[in-house]
């Protein structure tokens, strides 16, 4: 009994300073009311590497998922949520990229010739839409938060990529144990990320002044 | 009749099962396609020296004279469909211009890893075998063809209970998960036991002296083989036969003194001398986990139908249902999850005794049963003060836990560690004879053959395995 007092003060203790790992990097942005909405500009150029750059003329799609949430300063539960996502592929035969940009705006698409002028229009985030002005009250102290996936992976795909992991070589007479034991036992254990890269990004306090 | 309505059961669950998978859906891509329409003039294949390259062609969503927009859900999907063989650390695609305008040749490049694993270890002291040793290996990918070969070995040392010898057991697996790249895949095992098997002559549950324990030796040498089909991409059915013999010599009339002083008939569950179990089977199994090893989101349901008769030539008419489920709720964006783990089966009819629950396959706290051998007469830790002389064997059986995990840490594995979790869990565990509540001389509550089950520890995921440090793992080696 000792032990488990033990193993849950651990969890306890613990648990919330690793969390840590994954906060968010603050970077300043600029927000603008427009009509009906409060848009954001800033850029997510820090998703690509020069391995995700190369990837943009495979000819094989990428796909950036942007999602924004905008959170009052000391909740934990954001009070709007949104996303775009921003499909890539290079025309081998035309020799430029054609990107396809679908969200709140509705659909784009874009031809250009170079991949800096494509990596331009992905990373690019201007006038963005990310609220309602109704949903933003006068005086009230909130920040966005941006997460952005390069080639994310659907929780189906990874679970079908992880799939084999808990296949083992078949079973044999006896069955009792495989279906009550607690967890596999595997000793190779290659892992597929959820996207190849992410980025986590949140803006400085913002607030709509009274007119 | 009675099993007739147990397939009728399954059938309609799994129907059910399949209704609720279609309805999930790829939330993250666009359903319609766009870019320059292409047509695939071939596909190259590098990297592969051990991996027959048709095995991967099999694996691809595409082939040559496909026509497809280049934004088409099958090339995204085409990479993850090789890495799902398991066979590669990496997989890269790309595509260049054909021979003419608007085809392509995809390049597929992959990079090969070991794929001889070792499945599990088994090791550890108890009274009844002062120590035991055993290990499990295979190899995914035999001769780069895509089949698996497995196979264990265990060696326990005899304690001294009268009766009992050394122990040892062998098993060999052969399966291949896609015949010729098709939904169907066959397995098949031969197992072969030489054990003994210990039962309890006098004394009450907690004492554990050896001399209170007789055992009866037995040989147990027999094939599991089945048939299977990928009904989706996650969920699969299973057909299965058995074959066992199995020679024993059992003791001629054995009796146990109870703690009263009365004397009991005690039921091995066997055939003396020869006997022949023969069964039919089904399985269903449906993984949604994103990850197996540290699950923060998804479920997964498995369950297995089996029905050993005298139409099939067997001796013992029996049947068993297993079924497993779990599902794990992420909280806090997955940093924490809550997960619930329920597992049960029920057994009717003369079934022999090794198909029937053992109490170390449902508490984890005990000394589980590797390759079928029991290797302890623990008795359970009573936290919940209920029957105290709760059965090694029950025909009706399971475990409901809930845990509660929280991540450590998560890396992107460079230093060969990909993640830690902490957990706790606890739950209740049941085992019963079917006699336990027809003849009972006691109230309800005392009757009950459940108790408490409780676990804590740290499970670290590297690329070597999965290291579990845990109260009910160490318990379960040494008691």
């Amino acid at each position: 009994m000792r032990a488990l007092l033990v193993a849950i003060a651990l969890v306890v203790a613990v648990g919330p300073a690793y969390a840590q790992d994954d906060a968010p990097e603050l970077q300043r942005m600029r927000f603008i009311e427009r009509d009906q909405n409060l848009t954001v500009t800033t850029n997510i150029s820090k998703l690509f590497d020069s391995a995700a750059y190369e990837g943009l003329q495979s000819g094989f799609p990428s796909t950036i998922v942007i999602a924004t949430a905008v959170y009052p300063r000391d909740g934990s539960d954001p009070v709007t949520v949104g996303k775009e996502v921003r499909t890539i592929v290079y025309d081998l035969w035309d020799e430029q990229y054609v990107i396809r940009i679908e969200g709140a705006g509705g659909r784009k698409t874009k031809k250009v010739k170079y991949r800096a002028e494509a990596l331009k229009i992905l990373t690019a985030i201007e006038d963005l839409p990310i609220a309602r002005l109704a949903d933003i009250p006068f005086e009230d102290i909130f920040y966005l938060r941006l997460t952005v996936q390069l080639n994310p992976v659907s929780k189906e795909t990874l679970a079908e990529v992880r799939r084999w992991l808990s296949q083992g070589t078949g079973g044999g007479l006896d069955r009792g144990g495989v279906f009550f034991g607690s967890f596999v036992s595997v000793f190779v254990n290659p892992k597929i990320a959820d996207a190849d890269r992410v980025l986590r990004i949140r803006s400085q306090p913002f607030y709509r002044p009274k007119p | 009749m009675r099993y007739v309505t147990g397939v009728r059961g399954i059938l309609v669950l799994v129907l059910a099962l399949l209704v609720s998978s279609s309805a999930q859906a790829d939330e993250l891509v666009p359903d319609d396609e766009f870019g320059p329409v292409l047509l695939i003039e071939a596909i190259e294949i590098h990297g592969n020296t051990a991996t027959q390259e048709e095995i991967i062609r099999r694996a691809l969503p595409i082939a040559p004279g496909d026509i497809l927009h280049a934004s088409d859900k099958r090339l995204r999907n085409a990479r993850f469909k090789v890495l799902a063989l398991g066979y590669f650390r990496d997989v890269n695609v790309a595509m260049r211009k054909g021979s003419q305008r608007g085809n392509v040749i995809i390049q597929i490049d992959v990079v090969e890893r070991g794929t001889v694993v070792l499945n599990k270890l088994w090791f550890g002291r108890t009274p009844v075998s002062p120590y035991w040793l055993g290990v499990d290996v295979g190899e995914r990918n035999l001769l780069g063809l895509g089949i698996a070969l497995g196979g264990g070995f265990i060696y326990a040392a005899s304690g001294g209970v009268e009766g009992d010898r050394n122990q040892w057991a062998g098993e060999i697996r052969l399966a291949d998960g896609s015949l010729l790249g098709s939904r169907w895949g066959a397995q098949g095992s031969l197992t072969l036991v030489h054990g003994s098997e210990v039962y309890r002559v006098q004394g009450g549950e907690d004492d554990t002296e050896i001399t209170n324990f007789r055992a009866f030796p037995y040989r147990r040498f027999g094939g599991r083989f089945a048939a299977t089909y990928d009904l989706t991409a996650l969920a699969r059915l299973g057909i299965t036969g058995r074959i066992e013999n199995v020679d024993t010599e059992l003791p001629a009339a054995p009796t146990q003194v109870l703690p009263d002083g009365r004397i009991a008939a005690i039921d091995l569950h066997l055939e003396p001398g020869e006997s022949r179990i023969v069964t039919a089977g089904l399985t269903f199994d449906r993984d949604t986990r994103s990850d197996p090893i540290l699950p923060h989101a998804g479920g997964r349901l498995t369950a297995s139908f089996e029905v050993g008769s005298s139409a099939l030539a067997s001796d013992y008419d029996f049947a068993t249902l297993f079924a497993r489920y779990e599902h794990w709720w992420p909280l806090r964006e997955e940093r924490h999850t809550i997960g619930l783990r329920l597992a049960g089966g029920v057994v009717t009819g003369y079934a022999p005794r090794f198909d029937r629950i053992y109490i170390g396959d449902i508490n984890r706290m005990l000394t589980p049963r590797p390759l079928g051998l029991v290797l302890s007469n623990a008795a359970p830790i009573d936290v919940l003060s209920t029957r105290g002389d709760k059965p090694s064997y029950g025909d009706l059986g399971g475990i409901a836990t809930v845990e509660y995990a929280a991540q450590l840490f998560r890396g992107p594995g460079k230093k060969r560690v990909y993640g830690g979790d902490l957990f706790i869990g606890a739950g209740i565990w049941g085992l019963a004879e079917r006699d336990d509540y027809r003849l009972r001389d006691t109230g309800f509550w005392n009757a009950l053959p459940v108790d408490l089950y409780m676990d804590a520890g740290l499970r670290i995921d590297t690329d070597v395995g999965i290291f579990e440090l845990t109260i009910a793992n160490a318990l379960g080696r040494l008691r």
